[in-house]
Formats: structure tokens, C-alpha cells, sequence
């Protein structure tokens, strides 16, 4: 255990203080908030008791409302109320129309490809629609543990692509929340099952959502979570079950959706109907619908075996895709130990059916599938915010869908392969086809298909300014790198003249930094004096931290692994972020951190690599002797 | 400035023997372990150059992983140690056997709807494609230990359509498998 807590930096810092973390379930429908209290991670409700909110904004024209008081609105007051808002996120204008023309809302184009709604509070981007949902449960955690946050995880689907991620890490900026990592649904859900202690083997995680569907296979061994392979589908959920029903009603009822204009608060009338219909078939045979208002009239009864014949078809896809996701992860079904519902789509009875029916055993349900996800990464939270020293729980992700360029052609060249473990980085290179180009538009996309328009557009931008080279001899080395959250980077470089020119990448769907720079001032535009303080306060408590961090590894370390002219240059820088953390300018601070951080570059890689040795050392001396445990 | 760890080849990575044959339950337990030591995760609350060098230690032990525990680029990389070219995709010269095989089978998975038992004959296929990798495979082994490299290179170049063929097989089966089912 020695040899772990050495790689560990962060617990050095404060090793007695407990830090208040939280893992958020940003989900479609409803989202949740948990934390780990004495050892136990559970989800925080309100003080009516409610674990959940519904993932519902309201936007009148002198406040925004989020959750149960939202959710009472939208059927009077559709236009202004966003439900299932994470459908939206990262998507274009284009992709909203394939998600259906059913939507009440009133989109505005944009000279951006991001598409806002248009509401009585002004026009909202989906990323600002969701950071509201995320202050609401930043509130909801600060107020019942009477303390800031540290940070949190949030949960993302295992299926979502860069723009997705890069949207609600964006959200969670805008909520001004720190983010310790984005996690996936599926391998937060296996955390809170806790199914890597004393378990070796194979899982699947089948996490059916209000909107997204995902489906994860996990190898478990020794506390570590390897994702082998995901696949599923970003917009089908149970949203669509319940369009699915609301289809039958409006058949029953003699209406032809194509060809009647049904208003707002009919669709959304008839959406609750289909739903709660739904629901009250995961326990009874039969139930009674009754639709009325102005312009709809009709009560009948749907029965269970009515329903599954309606729904069938979409969990036939749900099925199909587990079958691709095992053949990546190659997997055979008889190697599946446990499969865990996620999501609270998985009550519906015969998804649960189909399921045990295709993995031939009965899936794990006794966490509630609505809070398993926020319960696992409260987990994890609690993990990286440095409260459980020692923990040998790691989570190795993997990227979903694969990322590549547009060449001549229209054509995709992938760099980096679906299911390749992240973070990953990879260069490729590629050449100019005109002589004397001295300049390369550089596309960078999302996706399995060959052509690019088949594919998501993620970014493009253009390297300028190298020499000219006739052509074919232009050497541009692209290189990806894709951290551990799932988010991209992308650099370019020509080769043979040595010139790094710029890049500037603009994200084809999120928000530049400018724009969330922009909506962060103007939140907090009425409230300058206190943004300077907190400003300042922040850089005094990173000051403290770099400061510890320094002195621990010094101690620890410093004699063995500095010269003592590097201790010198260390310890000047070190004297400066002292002096300045005692006075009242930030960006002073800052500019002295950084100094520090300069100083010790060479230090601190060789701390790291030191405790890589170690833990390679312990390792293969520990293989030799007859594999007993650590 | 990592040169330790960034500069270490895949096999002493991971404290592998340099060779083609590989126990890919003891590089699993190894990748294990050191993404133990530098994952990201572990210096979630570290400053920005650690969780820097973090990420990109992590992004090489994760590109060493892959490489090493993919037979036919382990065999790539292999060659690549020993500075050999492996650029094969434009050569022509090919052991004309081997090529008409691969045609045989290509027209067959083309034609493989119009079978009796579609899958079953994919099935069927795909065993044959993966005892071919493996006599490929311990083929390329013997050649590359007896530093018979031009052999070893010959040995890749066919492995590599293998996996190609493996591939389709695979692309192919899921299709026909989503038509049917």
C-alpha cells in the first residue's frame, strides 16, 4: 500500500480534512445529487423529502424556476418551460428537427450552428438550460452540508460524443462547479453496486434514460473498472416510449398526427398521459387513459400485452445494440457474470423481460435505477476529492465513437478507434495536394461512417503560414489528445519547416470560451465587487495549496531528486508565492504560482516517474513471488 | 523531461520479454498496475502540471497496452524496433497462393446472402480466418526469433489482411444478424 500513496500528491496537501464532493446525475428527466457522509453515499433530497428533481427549467420574464415548480408549468406554459433539455446538448439546428417536429418550443437561428430557445427571459443556449438545473443541485448540496463544494462528478451517457461532453462540462462551468471528472452512467453504476470487491470478471451495464440508451461491458479485477467496449444510442429512451403510446392514443382517438397541428399543451397533455400510463403498467394489467381539453377528447384502456407490442420494436434496438457492443468487446454472452439495469426505463416489465431473456440471466435491479448513477458517482467523488486515501478503485474509460479528419474527398481518416482507452493521445500525418499551399483547413469529426457528412462535425480550423513546398512535400502532423474526462484536443504543425503556427478551434456546436466567458461576467455583472473578493480568495486558497503540495514533496523528496541549484531557483519562487499570498492582488498570486510551478517542472516529473519505478518495482518483484496479495 | 517512462519501450513498459509471444493475462495485470501509479484520476486534486504530465503518461501506457495486446501490431512494432519498414500496403509482390484465397473468400462474404445459412457460413469463416492469424502468428513468431526478418515482414503483411478479413466478417455478421433477428 506504501508504494500507492507515494504516486498520491493530493493527499499530501491536507491529509485530516474531509472535502465536500458530490456526484450529480444530470439526467433527461429527473437529476440527482449524492454524497458519501460517514462512509455512506446517499442521495440529498429537499425538505418535502423529494431525491429527485425533474429536469424541468422555467423562464418567466423576471425569474428562472428549476424542478418541481418548473415541471407544474409545462403543460400551461410550454414555450417557456425546457423539459429533457440534455437532448439538445451539443446538437445543432439540423439535428433538433430529426429529434421531431413535436417540440413546443420556439428555436431561434443563430449566427453560431448553436441553436437557442426562444423564452419569455430571453433567448437560452441548452448548455445554459442545463447549468441551471446544475446550480439548482450545487444549491440543494450546499445547503444540506452546510459547506462549499470541492467539486463534483458528473455523470454523462457512455454514448455521448466530444460535443455532448464539452456541453455539459460547459454547463458546469457556467454553474460555476468544479469538475473532478465527467463519468459515465453505466461505470457509475457499477461503482455503487460495489461489484469490484471480491469480484473478477466480466459485466454488462444495460442503462436505459428518459432520452439515451447505453450499453457498457466492464472487466472487473482488484478495485480497477476496465470498460472494454459501449455502444447504444443518444436519443432513444423512454421518451420515445411514451411518444410511441401517445401515437396509439392519437390513433385511437381518430387523429391523424400527420396532418393535424396539435398546440403546445395538448402534446405535452397528451406526453404526460402516455407516460403515466406507462408507469402504471409496470404494476397492473390494465389502466385507464382519459385525454380532455379543448381541442382533444378520448378515454379508453391500454392493456400490458397492448404496450409491449407498441414497444417492442424499440427494445429490439436496445437488444441489437447489446449484441454489436459484445461482439467489440469480444465477449460471448456465456462470459457475462451480471447485468445491472440503469436507468428508470428498465421498471418498464418488458424491458427487464428482454433483457434477461437475451443475457439468459436475471438482471441485478436492487438499487433504485433512478439514484444508482448519482449514488456511484458520489463514490468516485469522494475518491478523487482525496477522502479515502489508500483507495485502490480506478475507473479506465474508453472513448465511443471514433474521431478522424476530413480528407480530399469528403472521406474520414480515423485517428483514434472507438473503444481505445483514455486518455489516449495519437499523430498522424498528412500533406498539402497544391503546390505552393501554405495554408490547410483541418476538420475534425465524430463517428463510424466513411463519409463525413455521415459523421458529427466537431471543430475545424485552419493552419496558416507555413513555407510553401511543392506538393506532397508539406509534412502536418495532426495530433489528438483526448483527456480522461473524453474531451479533445486537437493541435496541427508543420513538420519540415519547424513552424508551430497557431490554432484556433471553434467548436462546430458548444460555446467558445468567449461566450461562457461573456455569460459568466454577465451572471455576475450586478455582483463585481463581490466576483473581485471571491476572486481573490480563491487564488489565496490555491496559493496555500501549491504552497503545502511544494512543501510535502520537498520533504519528502527534495534531497534525493534536486541539485542544489534547482533547490535554489525553488525556494526563491517559493519565498515569492509566500509574500505575495499575504497581500491582496490575484493576479499577482496567480503570476507567482506559476513561477513555482516553472520551477519545478523538472521535480515534479521525476517525483512522478520515482513513483511509477516504485510501483513497477513492487509490482515485478510481487509477480516472482507467487502472486500473494499486496 | 519524463525520459524515463515516455522513452521506455512497450515490452520494458511493462517488463515483458521482447518477443512475439505474449501472456496477455500477466500485460493486463501490469497495464493494470502502473495505470494505477499515474492515472489522472489519481491527481484529480494535484496541480496543472502534474495532471499534465499525468495525462500524458497515462496516454503512453494506454498506446503501449493497445499496441502489445493486438497481435498483428505487436508484430508491426516488433519490426519497427528492429528499424525495419512496415509500410506494406503499396507492395505488389505477394504470394499469389495467399492472394487468391483472400479473393476466393472476398467473393464469398459478397455472395454470402444468397447461402442457405448465411450465418452459419460466416461462422464458418471466421474460424478459418482466425486459425490462419494463428498459424500467421506463430509463423511470424519463429521467423522474428530466428531474426529471419524479411520472413517476419512477409508473415505481417499477410497477417494484416487477415485482420482486415477479420473485420468485415465481423461488419458483415452484425448486418445480416440485425436483418434476421
Amino acid at each position: 500500500m506504501a508504494l500507492l500513496q507515494l504516486s498520491e500528491p493530493g493527499q499530501s496537501t491536507a491529509p485530516h480534512q474531509h472535502r465536500l464532493a458530490v456526484g450529480i446525475d444530470l439526467g433527461t428527466t429527473n437529476s440527482l445529487v449524492a454524497t458519501v457522509r460517514s462512509g455512506e453515499a446517499a442521495t440529498l433530497p429537499d425538505s418535502q423529502g423529494h431525491h429527485s428533481v425533474p429536469s424541468v427549467v422555467r423562464y418567466s420574464k423576471d425569474r428562472i424556476c428549476v424542478g418541481h415548480a418548473a415541471a407544474e408549468h409545462s403543460i400551461t406554459d410550454p414555450k417557456n418551460t425546457i423539459v429533457s433539455v440534455k437532448r439538445f446538448m451539443g446538437r445543432g439546428v439540423d439535428d433538433l428537427q430529426v429529434l421531431g417536429k413535436k417540440l413546443p418550443y420556439d428555436f431561434v437561428a443563430t449566427d453560431s450552428a448553436v441553436p437557442r430557445i426562444h423564452t419569455a427571459h430571453g433567448d437560452v443556449s441548452a448548455t445554459e438550460v442545463s447549468s441551471e438545473i446544475l446550480k439548482y443541485m450545487k444549491a440543494r448540496a450546499v445547503s444540506a452540508l452546510g459547506d462549499e463544494l470541492m467539486g463534483a462528478v458528473i455523470t454523462v451517457p457512455a454514448y455521448f460524443d466530444d460535443a455532448q461532453r464539452q456541453a455539459t462540462k460547459d454547463a458546469a462551468r457556467l454553474a460555476d462547479i468544479n469538475v473532478l471528472r465527467l463519468l459515465n452512467e453505466p461505470t457509475a453504476a457499477a461503482v455503487a453496486y460495489g461489484l469490484d470487491s471480491g469480484q473478477e470478471g466480466v459485466i454488462a451495464i444495460y442503462d436505459l434514460g428518459g432520452g439515451t440508451f447505453d450499453i457498457s461491458i466492464l472487466r472487473l479485477n482488484k478495485g480497477v473498472f476496465e470498460v472494454l467496449a459501449t455502444g447504444g444510442d443518444s436519443a432513444l429512451g423512454g421518451d420515445d416510449f411514451d411518444h410511441k403510446i401517445a401515437e396509439w392514443i392519437l390513433q385511437q382517438a381518430g387523429v391523424d398526427a400527420a396532418t393535424t397541428e396539435l398546440d403546445a399543451s395538448t402534446v405535452r397533455l397528451l406526453m404526460q398521459q402516455a407516460r403515466a400510463a406507462k408507469e402504471a403498467l409496470s404494476s397492473v394489467e390494465q389502466v385507464e387513459i382519459n385525454v380532455s381539453n379543448t381541442s382533444l377528447n378520448w378515454q379508453g384502456s391500454l392493456s400490458r400485452a397492448q404496450m409491449n407490442d407498441l414497444l417492442d420494436a424499440l427494445i429490439k434496438q436496445t437488444i441489437l445494440a447489446c449484441r454489436r457492443t459484445l461482439r467489440d468487446a469480444d465477449v460471448v454472452i456465456e462470459n457475462i457474470q451480471q447485468v445491472v439495469m440503469v436507468g428508470g426505463s428498465t421498471r418498464v416489465l418488458r424491458v427487464r423481460e428482454k433483457v434477461a431473456e437475451f443475457f439468459a440471466c436475471e438482471p441485478l435491479v436492487s438499487i433504485d435505477p433512478d439514484k444508482v448513477v448519482a449514488v456511484g458517482a458520489a463514490l468516485q467523488a469522494d475518491v478523487l476529492a482525496g477522502n479515502k486515501p489508500g483507495e485502490e478503485m480506478l475507473l479506465l474509460d474508453i472513448i465511443p465513437l471514433s474521431l478522424g479528419l476530413e480528407t480530399m474527398g469528403g472521406l474520414v481518416e480515423k485517428i483514434i478507434h472507438r473503444n481505445t482507452p483514455i486518455p489516449v493521445a495519437k499523430a498522424q500525418d498528412f500533406t498539402t495536394y497544391k503546390d505552393g499551399q501554405t495554408a490547410m483547413a483541418i476538420h475534425v469529426v465524430q463517428g463510424e461512417r466513411d463519409l463525413v457528412t455521415d459523421c458529427r462535425s466537431l471543430a475545424r480550423f485552419d493552419l496558416c503560414g507555413f513555407p510553401p513546398h511543392v506538393a506532397g512535400a508539406a509534412r502536418i502532423r495532426v495530433t489528438f489528445q483526448i483527456d480522461a474526462d473524453g474531451l479533445l484536443m486537437v493541435s496541427a504543425r508543420e513538420q519540415n519547416s519547424g513552424v508551430e503556427a497557431s490554432v484556433d478551434v471553434r467548436p462546430s456546436y458548444g460555446l467558445s470560451d468567449n461566450e461562457i466567458e461573456t455569460m459568466l461576467r454577465d451572471s455576475m455583472a450586478h455582483a463585481e465587487d463581490d466576483m473581485q473578493t471571491r476572486s481573490l480568495r480563491e487564488q489565496q486558497v490555491e496559493g496555500e495549496r501549491v504552497l503545502a503540495a511544494l512543501d510535502a514533496a520537498l520533504t519528502a523528496d527534495g534531497k534525493t531528486l534536486l541539485s542544489a541549484d534547482e533547490r535554489a531557483t525553488i525556494d526563491v519562487a517559493r519565498a515569492e508565492l509566500i509574500n505575495m499570498n499575504s497581500k491582496d492582488d490575484a493576479d499577482a498570486i496567480k503570476a507567482a504560482i506559476k513561477q513555482v510551478e516553472a520551477s519545478c517542472e523538472a521535480f515534479v516529473a521525476r517525483r512522478m516517474n520515482s513513483s511509477i519505478k516504485q510501483a513497477m518495482r513492487g509490482h515485478s518483484i510481487d509477480e516472482y513471488a507467487t502472486h500473494h496479495e499486496e | 523531461m519524463n525520459d524515463d517512462l515516455l522513452t521506455r519501450n512497450f515490452f520494458d513498459l511493462f517488463h515483458m520479454p521482447v518477443r512475439y509471444e505474449m501472456d496477455i493475462d500477466q500485460l493486463q495485470q501490469e497495464y493494470r498496475s502502473l495505470a494505477q501509479a499515474v492515472h489522472p484520476d489519481k491527481y484529480a486534486s494535484a496541480g496543472d502540471q502534474e495532471r499534465r504530465i499525468s495525462m500524458q503518461q497515462t496516454s503512453w501506457i494506454n498506446k503501449a497496452y493497445q499496441t502489445l495486446k493486438n497481435p498483428v501490431e505487436r508484430a508491426a512494432y516488433l519490426l519497427q524496433m528492429k528499424n525495419i519498414d512496415i509500410n506494406l500496403e503499396n507492395e505488389t509482390t505477394m504470394d499469389a497462393a495467399f492472394l487468391m484465397q483472400q479473393m476466393e473468400l472476398r467473393e464469398l462474404l459478397e455472395d454470402v446472402r444468397t447461402q442457405a445459412d448465411p450465418l452459419a457460413t460466416l461462422d464458418t469463416e471466421l474460424k478459418n480466418v482466425k486459425a490462419g492469424m494463428q498459424e500467421l502468428a506463430s509463423g511470424f513468431s519463429e521467423a522474428y526469433q530466428a531474426d529471419r526478418l524479411e520472413d517476419a515482414r512477409e508473415a505481417l503483411r499477410k497477417m494484416q489482411f487477415m485482420q482486415k478479413a477479420h473485420k468485415e466478417i465481423d461488419t458483415l455478421t452484425a448486418k445480416i444478424e440485425d436483418e434476421l433477428f
